[in-house]
């Protein structure tokens, strides 16, 4: 009983840890433009429209979070292994990883904006020094949450998998969540405020994406803000879920059957997960209605 | 023609050529594990191939939007093909791993409802995100309605989109297409490991206890590599966005399936190779 009771325990911690990990990689991607919506970034100037959004989408997020989490994991493992306090070793190892992202980053932005030079798209350097520390410090707190979660699944729930294994297999999930969540809401939010509000963006208005704020020209920094509304909770929310709900079944469950009581609990909650999407489905049908044009416009307007 | 003045791209058909070639490479990595170790490594192998095409045929279901999803013109996920396949197929290996000394069977399952569990948490979000936060029903592109439910979508497409949002087919096959990417990655893992257990004790010549960690290790990072293998496979063969297992392009399917079960066979060879010449 006890046991049951610390591996629950374990796992809501986990499971919170994966949430802040979740809402802070968002957060980190619509900053640095990383998800798919960064496809407008890179067109908006063949377009005409020069911007000052940051560019970094030289690799998806899946990948790039597989090998940042996989990194801060091995080198804490490698400083574990050495007699470091398992706190600081991960500590470290999450700051050595965000070291990569920042030279990641400022490549990637250098080169994609580079490319655009025969556009007129100038590279500016104050973009680099402001936002490129601003990424570094979200995807800190993202790779350090991930990394510690996977240390908890290691040594407190006894996954058979080294660190760095988990790193990578839960950095590419992390990745997955956070980009399918948050993508939509940066995209067609963020990039294309301007568009009216409950339609999607016409594909003729493609590159033409909202390039100035309040004051000024719009920077990326503000979608920090803009992702915390929603998109970043959502995927916390999201990636926090995945992780509790995979530990809690397991540890609650595989006693049952001979270890089958784990995987009926699963498809249980992914029945109770099915009903609730028809459910949003139905309502957004119900209440929104179809399009009309006319709503359209008068939304924009 | 493509931009570089090759043959089409894309299109449901088979290059027999390219098929025979295939074929051959397949027959042989078999026929060399056979010559080799005819017994468990053989028998590995072939289940690394079937966990292979598992993920491949998997990642077919997965409705993928790309970019075009981002901005509410597509119907679908807004993320990669493979970047999503590979992160609820390894969310999947994760549970398998887990569930490894429970049995054969309770393992596969462990995988299998992993993958899916991963699956039909982000599908929901997704959709939670198009109606709350950016007010928009799902409409398929593809399809005058859904063959599930009966919806029809025309009346709910934005003007000038392909569609948009996550319809209940394309969730229902994103939950397929996670259980068996979850299926098919901890087979490879379970096969691989079983191989590793035996044959790596005499070729370190050390106990069984003390290779485990090696073996568990091995084991994964060779299933999370063959994964990625089988998933871009299949993301070539879909090139670009596909909807769910209604979307015209699930008809392509065959030739991934063909292509991951030779892919799996060579790099499983190698696999399996190591440690047991």
């Amino acid at each position: 009983m006890e046991e049951l009771l610390f591996g629950i325990g374990i796992s809501a911690v986990a499971g919170a840890l994966a949430t802040v990990s979740g809402a802070a990689e968002d957060t980190e991607s619509d900053i640095g433009s990383q998800g798919d919506p960064n496809s407008q970034v890179q067109l908006a100037p063949q377009m005409g429209y020069i911007h000052r959004i940051y560019s970094k989408a030289i690799s998806g997020e899946p990948p790039a979070y597989g090998l940042w989490c996989a990194m801060g994991a091995g080198l804490a493992w490698a400083l574990m292994a050495i007699n470091y306090n398992p706190v600081l070793a991960i500590v470290l190892g999450s700051a050595i990883a965000v070291f990569v992202q920042g030279v990641y980053a400022t490549t990637a932005y250098l080169g994609r904006t580079a490319s655009l030079a025969k556009f007129e798209q100038p590279v500016y350097i104050d973009l680099i020094k402001s936002v490129t520390t601003v990424t570094m410090a979200h995807a800190f707190i993202a790779i350090f949450t991930c990394v510690a979660m996977c240390f908890l699944m290691v040594n407190a729930l006894g996954h058979p998998f080294p660190l760095p294994l988990l790193g990578l297999v839960w950095g590419i999930a992390l990745g997955a969540a956070g980009s399918a969540t948050g993508n939509p809401f940066y995209g067609k939010e963020r990039q294309y405020q301007s568009q009216a509000f409950g339609a999607g963006v016409p594909i003729s208005a493609s590159g033409n994406i909202v390039r100035y704020a309040e004051a000024g020209q719009r920077s990326s920094l503000d979608n920090g803000w803009f992702t915390s509304k929603m998109g970043g909770p959502a995927s916390g929310v999201c990636f926090g879920l995945i992780v509790f709900l995979e530990l809690w079944r397991t540890i609650f469950f595989e006693g049952f059957a001979a270890g089958w009581g784990a995987v009926i609990a699963g498809i249980v909650l992914i029945l109770i997960f099915m009903i609730i999407d028809r459910y949003v489905e139905k309502w957004a049908r119900k209440t929104y209605g179809p399009y009309t044009e006319e709503a359209a416009e008068e939304a924009s307007a | 023609m493509s931009a570089l003045g090759g043959g089409h791209a894309g299109g449901d058909g088979m290059n027999p050529v390219a098929a025979v070639v295939g074929l051959v490479l397949l027959i042989l990595a078999l026929g060399i594990i056979y010559v080799l170790s005819p017994g468990m490594a053989f028998m590995a192998l072939i289940g690394v191939i079937i966990g292979g095409v598992m993920i491949g045929f998997g990642v077919h279901f997965v409705p993928v939007g790309g970019a075009p999803a981002a901005m509410g013109q597509s119907p679908g996920i807004a993320t990669g093909v493979t970047m999503l396949a590979a992160g609820a197929g390894l969310a999947g290996l994760f549970g398998g791993a887990w569930a490894a000394e429970l049995g054969f069977g309770v393992a596969l399952a462990g995988g299998a409802i992993g993958g899916g569990l991963m699956m039909a948490i982000t599908c929901l979000m997704v959709n939670v995100v198009y109606v709350y936060a950016m007010g928009i029903p799902a409409a398929s592109g593809k399809v005058a309605k859904d063959p599930i439910t009966g919806d029809t979508f025309e009346a709910y497409k934005s003007k000038g989109t392909e569609g948009h949002g996550l319809p209940f087919i394309s969730y229902v096959g994103g939950v397929i297409g996670g259980m068996l990417g979850g299926l098919g990655g901890t087979l490879i893992y379970l096969e691989l490991l079983a191989v590793y257990e035996a044959f790596l004790p005499a070729a370190l010549n050390a106990q069984a206890e003390q290779i485990v960690p090696l073996a568990v290790g091995l084991a994964g990072i060779f299933a999370v590599g063959l994964f990625l293998i089988n998933a871009v496979l299949a993301a070539y063969n879909i090139t670009g966005t596909i909807e769910g297992p209604h979307d015209p392009k699930f008809k392509r399917f065959p030739r991934a399936v063909v292509g991951c079960a030779v892919a799996s066979a060579v790099c499983g060879l190698f696999a399996i190779i190591l440690v047991v010449i």
